[in-house]
Order: structure tokens, then C-alpha cells, then sequence
């Protein structure tokens, strides 16, 4: 049976029809990823236990007859910082190498609970402090379209091993685009949530006011079904919200009469790809087709996002870390002396792009800086807010580029500043906390890399983005492109 | 603006307790400038009267329940992954001790 391109409803069909077991599903999925690890390494651990165990019991329920649940017999794997008993929660970092998750992620549970067979943890930046991979402490993750590329990050491992059909879902995190990013890379249907839908609990903290879960997928129907299973109230998250929304209700409505705003002034910015602007003036053109409204916005703060998001990241990434001192748990360096033992611990055990943000957050919130920083980049926070209510106010949902550009090589990036403004069209939405969703839409002529656009929507309109991404989804056709790389592994 | 100095990015670490070496302390403080430099033009912006957003959701509440016990983490459970230990409890070294080196 070949299950390499197969989607959440066949897989979950092909379970009822008894076509297939979960249990060859998970053999099947093991080699596959065995096999092409070596040229991908999206993974950091395999968990071929919960796996079997989760098939067992799906294999259980059908042979009782008893309803399966919706993404039964669905592969799925989980960044790493998302906590999963029975397996280490590394955060791509030194410091929690041996770390043994003591309890299970909401975000993780709920998708066990929805059927979903834990396969393993994904590669990503350490602590999701990076746009490439590249700073994981276990080595980069390589892009299956390009392996001499980047697969983007954070969540790069998980956008990796979506796109090259290791896996069918991958959940991620996004704190400035750390799912929309690599899902641009990688040419892979990748959300971010409004903030609250999805629980944090159990997903190590990074920015706790910019933090939301969401999943990559290879196309819009399993991202719904995905958001379906993630969006449950959590009483152990006090901003995870009460909802009651289908999110793949939807999808098959046409968008005649639709509003979708675009930010000429984005386009028009030096620095955009040629493939990433021909990618986005072909989406407006078809969405216009589509029977959509095109209506000029301005989002006169946006440009200022990237400014406040690197200094209300450090600042809140500063206060996270700071749990980790090397008592309770995480790398120690033994010394006669606390402070010492605190400072060498988190001097060895964190990587260098950590150190700097860490720093960084540091010196931000200092007494004489906080306020000229850290207060001020809250109240451009405000601003950039207001600009958002205020185009939603015109539009039912925004159409942007992703990225400026395509997936870059290899340690073509090294200067942190250069690395942070791959993140220039995704920042503003953690900081205003709208939903937003990368759709891969075509190959870029020019560089022969998947390209594609980012719908945005207001808080909580979830279902509208989504409906965007699934016509424009029905016109461009991109997983049919999947087949040419997932031959290779 | 003055720029920082390697005295003010030691100073900064030692607060944030991450010792670095020398090599790392001019790296970093060249980080520390060069980003300040990039976030810069925040400062031009007008934002007068205009208050802070602290969090994305503004109609939070604070979420209650009963005050009753609910399962918890164990003593084993917290102590899973604590690198020293002893008599059920985390470890320590002494905060007072002499000749920490860094």
C-alpha cells in the first residue's frame, strides 16, 4: 500500500474499508522516514512505541466496529518543544538534551485524542530562536525541494517532513512566523492560529503574549480538520478561549462578494523576490475571478512590527528562560557555587543565538531602558493593533506576501539582524494576534522553489482564512506538485 | 546614543547569568549595538496617548475554579529531571561558597 501522499480522509477511510491497518500505516511511515532521514533529518527523536500503541488501539476500534475519531490513522509529529510523555522535550537545544517529558501538551493530547498517531518530535531552531534551523544543537534540517537549503524555521522540521510525506500533519509553533515562514519554504499549507484557540500548555514558553500552536499540512481540508481537534478550551491555559467553530464548514463556499484588502506599499518594498511578487499579483488576479472585492489598505504601522516584535520577543524570551537554572532541571555544570553553577550552566548549555536574545531581553528591560524601549514597543503594539481593526473594518481578510523571498542555501544568512527580516510580513500579526495562513500556490519561475501567499484574518475568523486558502487551493493545485519530491525519499 | 561598551555587556550577562568568554563578549556586545541600531527608529515613532497593549486578547477574565485538590505532580515527578538530588530534593550548592569560577 503507498501512503505517502495520502491525506486525513483516505488514510482514516482506508481504515474503515479495512483496506489497510494502522499498524502497516505506522510500519510503512517508520521505513519511510528511516529512509530519508539521512538527507533530511526533520526529526530529532522517534517514538515507534506510542506509535504501535496508538495503532493498536485504532486497530482495536475498528475491529469492534466503534466510530473512529476524524484524524484516525493520520501520521503526525510534533516540534519539539511540545512536551509528550515518553519522549525527551529537547527545544533543538544542549541544555534540555536529556530532559524526560514529565506530562503531555494539550495541543499534543487533543490530537492523540482525535486519533492521530504520534510518530515523533521535530527539528527546530533552538528554542525557536531562528528562521532556518540551522541553530538546532542536533544540526540543520535540509529542504526536500533543495537540499542545499534551508527548510526555514523555527519549525522547520516539521514544515520538512510535511513536504516530503514523511508525515501527513506536523504541529508547529509561531512566535513571529515560526510556522508561516518554513511553510513558505517548504511549500506547505502552514497556520497560525488566532492567539487563544490553541492551548499552550505544555509547549515550552517563548514569547507568552506572541506563542500560538498551529499545523503544517499539504492541503487546506487537513489544516481545518487539524484546527477542529487543537481548538479545545484548556483549563490549564487561562487565554485559550471557548469555541464552538467548524473550521472545515466552509471550505467548499464560494467567495463571490468576498473583500480582500491588499497593502500596495508591501509589493513595492526593495528586497521583495520577483517569484514572491508573481506569486502574489497571480493570487490577487485569481482571487479577483473568484468574484473578490480588491481593496486598497494601508497598515501604516506594519513597517514598525519588526522593530517591536525584536524588542517584545527578547524581552518575554528573557523571562521564560530564566526557569532554566539548572536545578530543576537541564544541563549542569557542577561548581562549588551557586551563582556560578547558574551563570556555567546556561553559558554552556545554550547556543549563541539563545545568549543574544536572552542578552538582548535583558538590556531591555533594565531600569532606565524599559521604558524607552520595552513600554514604547507596547504602545506601537496598540498601533499596529488599531491599523488591523480598522482594515478589517473594510475588508473580510488581508492577502501579503510570506516572506520576501525564496528558501536561502545553507549558511547563506550568518548575521542575525539580516537573519530576523525574513520574519518583515509575519511579525505584525503575533504582535496584534490575528490569524494568519501560508498557502503554497505555484513553482517560482525563477528559482524553481514552491512560492506562494499569506491570508490574514481578524481574531477569531479562523474559518474565514481558511475559506480564502481552499478556493484559491481548487484553482492553483499545488499538491500536485508533492509527487516530484517525494520520490526522492 | 552611546554605544555600548564590553563592560556594560558583562555587566548585562552577569544579571542575566550567562557567563561568556572573552571572544563572546566582544560578539555579543557588537550584537547588542548593532540590533539597538536596527529597533532604533521605534523611537521616532509619535505615541503620545497612546496606551500599551500588554497581551493580543483584551476581554480576558480571570479563569476560576473551586478550590479543591486536583492531581498534581508527584515528588518523583518533579524531581525526574533534577541533575543533583538528595533525600527527595533538589540540590544545591552553597550560594555563600567561596571560589565560584566563572
Amino acid at each position: 500500500m503507498e501512503f505517502k501522499n495520502m491525506c486525513t480522509r483516505k488514510i482514516r477511510q482506508g481504515l474503515i474499508d479495512k483496506d489497510f491497518s494502522a499498524k502497516e500505516i505506522v510500519d510503512y511511515s517508520l521505513e519511510r522516514i528511516n529512509n530519508s532521514e539521512e538527507k533530511i533529518h526533520s526529526f530529532i527523536e522517534l517514538s515507534p512505541d506510542l506509535a504501535y500503541k496508538k495503532a493498536a488501539e485504532l486497530d482495536d476500534f475498528v475491529a469492534k466496529g466503534e466510530k473512529l475519531p476524524p484524524l484516525a490513522g493520520s501520521i503526525f509529529a510534533f516540534k519539539d518543544n511540545m512536551n509528550l510523555i515518553g519522549t525527551h522535550t529537547t527545544c533543538g537545544s544542549k541544555m534540555l538534551e536529556n530532559y524526560d517529558s514529565t506530562f503531555t501538551a494539550s495541543c499534543v493530547k487533543h490530537s492523540i485524542e482525535a486519533g492521530a498517531i504520534p510518530i515523533g518530535k521535530n527539528n527546530m531552531d533552538e528554542f525557536a530562536f531562528g528562521s532556518s534551523c540551522e541553530t538546532s544543537a542536533f544540526g540543520p534540517t535540509y529542504n526536500p525541494w533543495d537540499l542545499e537549503r534551508v527548510p526555514g524555521g523555527s519549525s522547520g522540521g516539521g514544515a520538512a517532513a510535511v513536504a516530503s510525506g514523511q508525515v501527513t500533519v506536523a504541529l508547529g509553533s509561531d512566535t513571529g512566523g515560526s510556522i508561516r515562514q518554513p511553510g513558505s519554504f517548504c511549500g506547505v499549507v502552514a497556520m497560525k492560529p488566532t492567539y487563544g484557540i490553541v492551548s499552550r500548555y505544555g509547549v515550552v514558553a517563548f514569547g507568552s503574549s506572541l506563542d500560538q500552536v498551529g499545523p503544517f499540512t499539504r492541503n487546506v481540508y487537513d489544516c481545518a480538520l487539524t484546527l477542529n481537534a487543537l481548538s479545545i478550551q484548556d483549563p490549564q491555559d487561562c487565554t485559550s478561549h471557548p469555541l464552538d467553530v467548524d473550521y472545515t464548514a466552509n471550505l467548499d463556499k464560494d467567495l463571490k462578494g468576498k473583500k480582500i484588502g491588499v497593502i500596495p506599499d508591501f509589493v513595492e518594498t526593495d528586497g521583495i523576490a520577483p517569484d514572491i511578487k508573481a506569486a502574489y499579483k497571480d493570487a490577487i488576479a485569481k482571487l479577483k475571478d473568484l468574484g473578490c472585492e480588491i481593496i486598497d489598505v494601508s497598515l501604516d504601522h506594519a513597517k514598525d512590527a519588526i522593530n517591536a516584535y525584536y524588542i517584545l520577543g527578547p524581552c518575554e524570551a528573557f523571562s521564560n528562560l530564566s526557569r532554566f537554572d539548572a536545578v530543576r532541571y537541564g544541563f549542569n555544570l557542577p561548581n562549588s557555587n551557586l551563582d556560578s553553577q547558574t551563570s556555567n550552566s546556561r553559558g554552556t548549555g545554550f547556543g549563541n543565538e539563545v545568549k543574544r536574545r536572552i542578552i538582548l531581553g535583558a538590556y531591555l528591560l533594565s531600569s532606565g531602558i524599559y521604558d524607552k524601549y520595552y513600554y514604547r514597543a507596547q504602545q506601537v503594539r496598540s498601533l499596529i493593533t488599531q491599523d488591523y481593526t480598522q482594515a478589517f473594518e473594510k475588508v473580510d481578510a488581508l492577502v501579503m506576501p510570506t516572506t520576501p523571498n525564496t528558501a536561502f542555501k545553507l549558511g547563506e544568512v550568518s548575521d542575525p539582524n539580516t537573519m530576523y527580516l525574513s520574519d518583515i510580513f509575519t511579525v505584525s500579526l503575533n504582535i496584534a494576534g490575528n490569524c494568519g495562513l501560508h498557502l503554497p500556490t505555484q513553482i517560482g519561475q525563477n528559482s524553481n522553489l514552491p512560492v506562494g501567499i499569506q491570508i490574514v484574518g481578524p481574531a477569531f475568523k479562523d474559518e474565514n482564512i481558511l475559506q480564502i486558502a481552499s478556493n484559491l487551493e481548487k484553482e492553483y493545485k499545488f499538491y500536485e506538485n508533492y509527487e516530484r519530491i517525494t520520490r526522492n525519499f | 546614543m552611546e554605544k555600548l561598551t564590553e563592560k556594560d555587556t558583562k555587566a548585562i550577562a552577569d544579571y542575566a547569568k550567562i557567563a561568556l568568554d572573552e571572544a563572546q563578549v566582544i560578539e555579543f556586545t557588537d550584537y547588542l549595538n548593532e540590533t539597538i541600531k536596527m529597533i532604533n527608529p521605534i523611537l521616532d515613532i509619535d505615541i503620545e496617548n497612546v496606551d500599551p497593549t500588554f497581551h493580543p486578547i483584551g476581554n480576558l477574565r480571570n479563569v476560576m475554579r473551586e478550590d479543591e485538590p486536583n492531581p498534581s505532580f508527584t515528588q518523583d515527578e518533579a524531581l525526574a529531571n533534577a541533575p543533583l538530588q538528595e533525600d527527595g530534593a533538589f540540590k544545591i550548592p552553597s550560594p555563600l561558597a567561596e571560589g565560584g569560577d566563572q
